[in-house]
């Protein structure tokens, strides 16, 4: 038997010639800090040091690492951490922290060589960008990387231990910190699903027998509804469970179905013919996924189309007509055009897992979860449990995005497997099933009309979206455009096409990004159309008051104001300056608890939420650390994990604006058990009073709920929903009732700055900056708020330039389905990222704090395309702005 | 994603090298035959010089170590630009010249282990008639997959020969074929290994430049990519050697540009006129039109700086 070294121990390595080297290392020596992410040596999160040098181990045979010596993220920072992992702590040079062993395993052998190489010079951005080359945050982490590189490399961590601004940084620059896929219980099986070949049949009968025959298979069960349908590729049949993974992919190919395959239809332009086969008959539409963050209202059906939902429209036969007659009069200030954008991907690093086990009639599940407290209730609901016989768990979740806030099947699949199987059981996705049928953004199809008066006020404007959803619907996209830019009329209408292709999901301010898109590009060209600055005539169309004040910090932009115009500019090289807004709705949600005790004289903090990157621990920490006048590191605290008292989900930007207000009320809840308790009164002048009384304390407990927020606001603000008339309310009860969510006053509002430079011959982009501008109210924790806006940025960057998911027409199998195919932004695709938080606006909010994660995204895309108008001349309608299209769109062609 | 494949191919052994392609292969269950390990040995491993300035490169050498060589870079710049423009540093540190230029395509429907195709004993090309938007603009065959090896695409422009097990000096045309066999992605025998690569002693005063156009910065496989190597003195293409891959079945010489190129001033006009052959002679499918755009862009981009 061969052996190598790995971090100085000596480790034997398997004879099977198929083993790699990261499941060695995963799987036999349990150093889970190494990631397996795409599985491709793409995204660099399983990269290890062989011999000094960083390679990945997802590719490399196991045998071939005999008699080398292997160091993990275990091994970087075994006696004391490398200044690389300092340097990340510091600049927060990570989020949801599941790619971060990778960047920090390779970043520290380039660290090492640079100081051998040139001392303590400065590497460039461009060097870093490129030894980062094989890394991939989907975060966004970047713009906290480049720093931390740098900063590591020019010698300023070589000695202090720095306090990092995110509480459980430690854990995840050491490899440390548990995510689900890293759960390993006693006798565990591993789960593994057999997923339709076909995009639409009747599977008329499934034989499970011949997996269970197999050796080493403990457990089969179907994973069929009750009408046997499945309607896309990769709809889940059944599942196995086995000693491991290659066993249970043995034993599902040896499950025997036969299936009536049906007719089918793939994605937008062919579901909407009248005579397309339908997806969901009338009976099974309740089985159709969701694909916003609130339920949805009732709709009519057409074949596979449904809508239209246009309950914000105002005025819709006036829009009908005043643009009809713009149109007949030629009225050169009438802006229409159709927009198209591209199903985004979530594609988060962790994929979807969950770990079930029973413990008696006990369940325990980690899941990788946006919600642990109301998944835990869904699981009690559906196999008839008490809650307090369902516990889930969510210690670290690698990224989420909205894709892992619903009940999904890898958690079904895993309890139903270790309930049949009696032993823990793990169903973890590998790369093609995460980025092809845990959801996505649905692509969309945007007819605009926008007309102003002649005097320049905007008089109609009419927004037409069809979604392409799949096996889903619900999306709301033009009715967002009621909420912004006052009109005489609007005419919004949404569309579901349904089709045979996987269901859409949540995705980061569903809805927002496209209509942003459409509508922001509209409003640039007004602008140009009534030679006004873009963001002056904003200010004249949008009223509401954080815009108005981000508007300001725009115009005064020295980016903004030397921009030049498209006409000024012939060379290969052409640069251009976009502008852009947007926004999202405050959401909370009632009934969330925060508990707060002294316990051994420390300060415990504890609710059921979950982090999935947004860095909901250091918010908690921070806050109660800021009322007691102590360090955050100071308090501890306790989250995912359902037995808690009840937490928010993280969704719909709620986290932040959920736990801080009954944060609040607790600490003044402990202050005053604490004083009453107290034996004596703190030394008179001392500098950290509730120190002394907390460490002196008996140990207490209370909690609080978190309160509505007062009614009295600052002039102007007021929930959006009013501005959308009765149906404004109605939509708000529903998502109240329904959801769980409240929507408060105010509007969290982002308004963007990009500059790019376009190169006209390989049709490329090159974003060279972008200056962010936030009202989210005050920042509870600012490092972590800035990793938030730049890392939105970057997604938006992703969505607008490279991100789209690609489908065979005949099938729907996805092509995209791996991270070579499927791009998502790398470290040199980041641009300068400035980012200017406008903290007034939400003084109502107890603590005065609201979510960031949606709304820092929703400009990005159309700011780009804007600023590609501004540097060619040239609008985009069609993102991704690919080299394809944009050399097409430059030789004046059409792009296929 | 797992469920009953619906390919039937043979398996047949496969030789692995570094197995940075036939790892993921394995582990989607596109290949499924026994494995052969190739073992270093003196020859297969690093660089050896000739008397003439002639260097053979080992097929095993990492594509890490050969865009490290300083000497390769000096005598070969084009060489060493393409293994330092290929794929990601970790995958660089393992991967080998051989396994370069024997991997299989990136296509996406060979890739997907339930879709059948001509690569996997199926009977047609899925990616022609389907999504094909990475495929050919050079439609040589049944099958539309680009070529993958960048190092090919350098090499052929450098007129190397390769050692194999069986033959002692082959051509990349030789080694590849013409791209009419939509089966394959070479053209080895079943029993046939890489040994060797041997290069011609470059042309006193010759440069060369590689590039390829992405849509991110790094770390994609190309659109299309170019290498060009050129002799320019008194203001004149004395010699001229463009290759090109991304856009064909096989690495392909743009014989039009070097046409238009060869003898003549290195002039801006000159040039243009030139870049504007670059896609003499294309066939594109429907969603490749836009390969040959780009194909003129970047052979404009490093003729230019050729030039200067």
């Amino acid at each position: 038997m061969s052996t190598m070294t790995i971090n100085g121990r000596l480790a034997p390595l398997p004879d099977d010639p198929d083993a790699l080297l990261v499941d060695v290392i995963r799987d036999d020596l349990d150093l889970t800090g190494t990631k397996l992410v795409c599985g491709a040596g793409v995204c660099g999160a399983c990269t290890v040091l062989v011999d000094g040098a960083p390679v990945v181990s997802c590719l490399m045979p196991a045998r071939a690492a005999a008699n080398t010596k292997v160091t993990t993220v275990e091994g970087i920072g075994a006696t004391q951490l490398h200044p690389v992992q300092k340097a990340f702590m510091a600049h927060d040079a990570l989020q949801c922290g599941f790619c971060t062993p990778g960047f920090v395993v390779e970043a520290a052998a380039f660290c090492d060589s640079w100081r051998r190489d040139k001392g303590t010079a400065i590497p460039s951005r461009e060097e870093i960008g490129a030894a980062l080359s094989g890394h991939l945050c989907r975060c966004g982490a970047y713009d906290g990387i480049f720093n931390a590189v740098a900063a590591a490399c020019a010698g300023h961590f070589d000695g202090v231990d720095p306090n990092p601004p995110r509480v459980e940084a430690r854990q995840k620059v050491t490899g440390s910190a548990k995510y689900t896929v890293d759960i390993r219980h006693d006798g565990q099986l591993e789960g593994v699903l057999l997923r339709s070949p076909f995009p639409h049949a009747r599977i008329t009968e499934l034989d499970l027998a011949p997996a269970l025959a197999l050796p080493d298979v403990s457990a089969a069960v179907s994973l069929l509804g009750d009408d046997r349908m499945v309607r896309y590729v990769g709809d889940p049949i059944a599942a196995v469970a086995a000693k491991d993974r290659k066993t249970a992919l043995a034993a599902i190919a040896a499950i025997k179905m036969t299936s009536e395959c049906l007719p089918s239809v793939i994605g937008l332009d062919a579901a909407r013919k009248p005579d397309s086969p339908v997806v969901f008959e009338k009976s099974s539409r309740k089985k159709a996924g969701n694909v916003s963050e609130g339920a949805g209202g009732p709709a009519p059906w057409k074949g596979n189309v449904r809508g239209p939902t246009a309950a914000f429209s105002q005025k819709p036969k006036k829009v009908r007509s005043w643009v009809e007659s713009a149109r007949q009069a030629h009225d050169p200030l009438l802006f229409e055009a159709t927009f198209r954008t591209a199903t985004q991907s979530h594609s988060c690093l962790e994929p979807h897992a969950a770990v079930a086990r029973f413990d008696g009639d006990s369940l325990t599940v980690h899941v990788s979860t946006q919600a642990v407290f109301h998944l835990m209730e869904l699981i009690a609901k559906r196999y008839k449990l008490g809650h307090d016989k369902v516990r889930v768990i969510a210690d670290h979740v690698g990224g989420g995005f909205g894709s892992k806030a619903s009940f999904g099947i890898e958690t079904t699949a895993a309890i139903d497997l270790a309930r049949a199987a009696k032993a823990p059981v793990r169903v973890a996705f590998d790369r093609h099933e995460e980025l092809s049928v845990t959801g996505y953004r649905p692509a969309t199809e945007i007819a605009i009309a926008l007309l102003p008066f002649e005097q320049g006020d905007l008089k109609a404007l009419s927004l037409t979206a069809h979604a392409d959803t799949g096996a889903a619907t619900n999306s709301t996209i033009a009715a967002l455009a009621r909420l912004i830019y006052p009109a005489q009329a609007k005419q919004l209408a949404d569309y579901d096409v349904v089709s045979n292709l996987p269901p859409g999901a949540p995705f980061r301010g569903p809805g927002g990004p496209p209509m942003a898109f459409a509508l922001e590009q509209a409003i640039d060209e007004a602008a140009l159309r009534m030679k006004l600055d873009p963001i002056a005539l904003r200010k004249r169309w949008d009223p509401n008051p954080n815009r108005q004040r981000l508007y300001d910090w725009a115009a005064g932009l020295d980016v903004w104001r030397n921009r030049k115009t498209s006409a000024a500019q012939t060379g290969r090289y052409r640069r251009g300056v976009g502008v852009a807004s947007g926004y999202w709705l405050y959401l909370w949600q009632p009934g969330v608890k925060i508990e707060l005790k002294v316990e051994g004289g420390r300060l415990i903090a504890s609710t059921a939420t979950q982090d999935i990157g947004q860095g909901s621990r250091t918010v908690i920490a921070n806050t109660v650390a800021h009322e007691f006048g102590l360090e955050p590191h100071d308090v501890d605290v306790r989250i995912g994990d359902s037995r808690l008292p009840e937490g928010p989900g993280a969704g719909g930007s709620r986290s932040t604006a959920s736990v801080i207000p009954p944060t609040l009320l607790a600490v003044q809840k402990l202050k005053d058990a604490i004083e009453q308790n107290a034996r004596r009164k703190p030394v008179a002048g001392s500098n950290a009073p509730w120190r002394e009384m907390i460490a002196a304390s008996p140990d207490l407990c209370v909690t609080s709920v978190r309160p509505e927020d007062s009614k009295p606001t600052a002039p102007g603000i007021r929930s959006p929903l009013k501005d959308a008339g009765f149906m404004g309310m109605i939509f708000g009860w529903m998502l109240r009732r329904f959801s769980n969510l409240a929507v408060g006053a105010g509007v969290p509002s982002s308004v963007q700055v990009i500059e790019v430079e376009v190169d006209t011959w390989l049709g490329h982009v090159r974003v060279l900056n972008v200056q962010t501008g936030i009202a989210v109210g005050k920042i509870a924790a600012p490092a972590l708020a800035r990793s938030q806006a730049t890392g939105s940025v970057i997604q938006g960057l992703g969505y607008a330039l490279y991100e789209a998911r690609e489908t065979d027409p005949r099938s729907g199998s996805v092509l995209s389905a791996g991270m070579e195919d499927y791009r998502i932004p790398g470290i040199a695709d980041t641009p300068a990222i400035s980012v200017h938080f406008d903290e007034a606006g939400f003084d109502h909010v107890l603590g005065g704090s609201v979510g960031i994660g949606e709304v820092a995204t929703v400009p990005t895309s159309p700011a780009l395309a804007n600023a590609i108008r501004n540097a060619t001349g040239i609008r985009l309608t069609e993102i991704p702005i690919r080299p394809d299209r944009l050399i097409s769109a430059l030789k004046g062609r059409t792009a296929a | 994603m797992t469920s009953a494949p619906m390919t039937a191919s043979a398996p047949r052994a496969e030789f692995r090298a570094a197995g940075t392609d036939l790892s993921e292969r394995r582990r989607s269950g596109v290949s499924k035959g026994p494995l052969i390990d190739l073992a270093a040995a003196p020859d297969t491993i690093g660089v050896t010089w000739g008397a003439d300035g002639a260097a053979t490169i080992g097929a095993l050498t990492s594509i890490a170590a050969i865009g490290a060589d300083p000497r390769i870079a000096a005598a070969y710049p084009g060489i060493a630009a393409s293994a330092l423009g290929l794929a990601t540093p970790q995958v660089r540190h393992l991967a080998t010249l051989g396994g370069n230029l024997a991997q299989r395509s990136r296509c996406w429907y060979f890739r997907d282990p339930h879709i059948a195709c001509l690569k996997k004993g199926g009977s047609d090309c899925p990616a022609r008639t389907g999504n094909h938007l990475y495929s050919v603009a050079f439609d040589l065959g049944p099958c539309v997959a680009p070529h993958p090896s960048t190092m090919a695409a350098a090499l052929l422009g450098y007129d190397a020969s390769i050692a194999t097990s069986q033959r002692p000096a082959i051509s990349i045309g030789e080694l590849l074929g013409d791209g009419s066999n939509g089966t394959s992605d070479h053209a080895l025998a079943s029993d046939e290994m890489i040994r060797g690569v041997r290069l011609p002693a470059p042309l006193p005063g010759e440069r060369a430049l590689y590039k390829r156009a992405i849509s991110r910065s790094h770390a994609e496989w190309p659109l299309a990519e170019v290498c060009a190597r050129a002799v320019v003195s008194s203001g004149t293409f004395q010699f001229i050697r463009i290759t090109a891959g991304g856009i064909a079945p096989v690495p392909l010489r743009l014989a039009a540009c070097e046409a238009a190129l060869q003898g003549k001033p290195a002039s801006a006009a000159v040039i243009a006129e030139a870049a504007r052959q670059a896609g003499s002679g294309a066939n594109p499918l429907p969603m490749t039109g836009y390969k040959l755009d780009l194909l003129e862009g970047i052979v404009h981009d490093v003729l230019e700086r050729l030039a200067m």
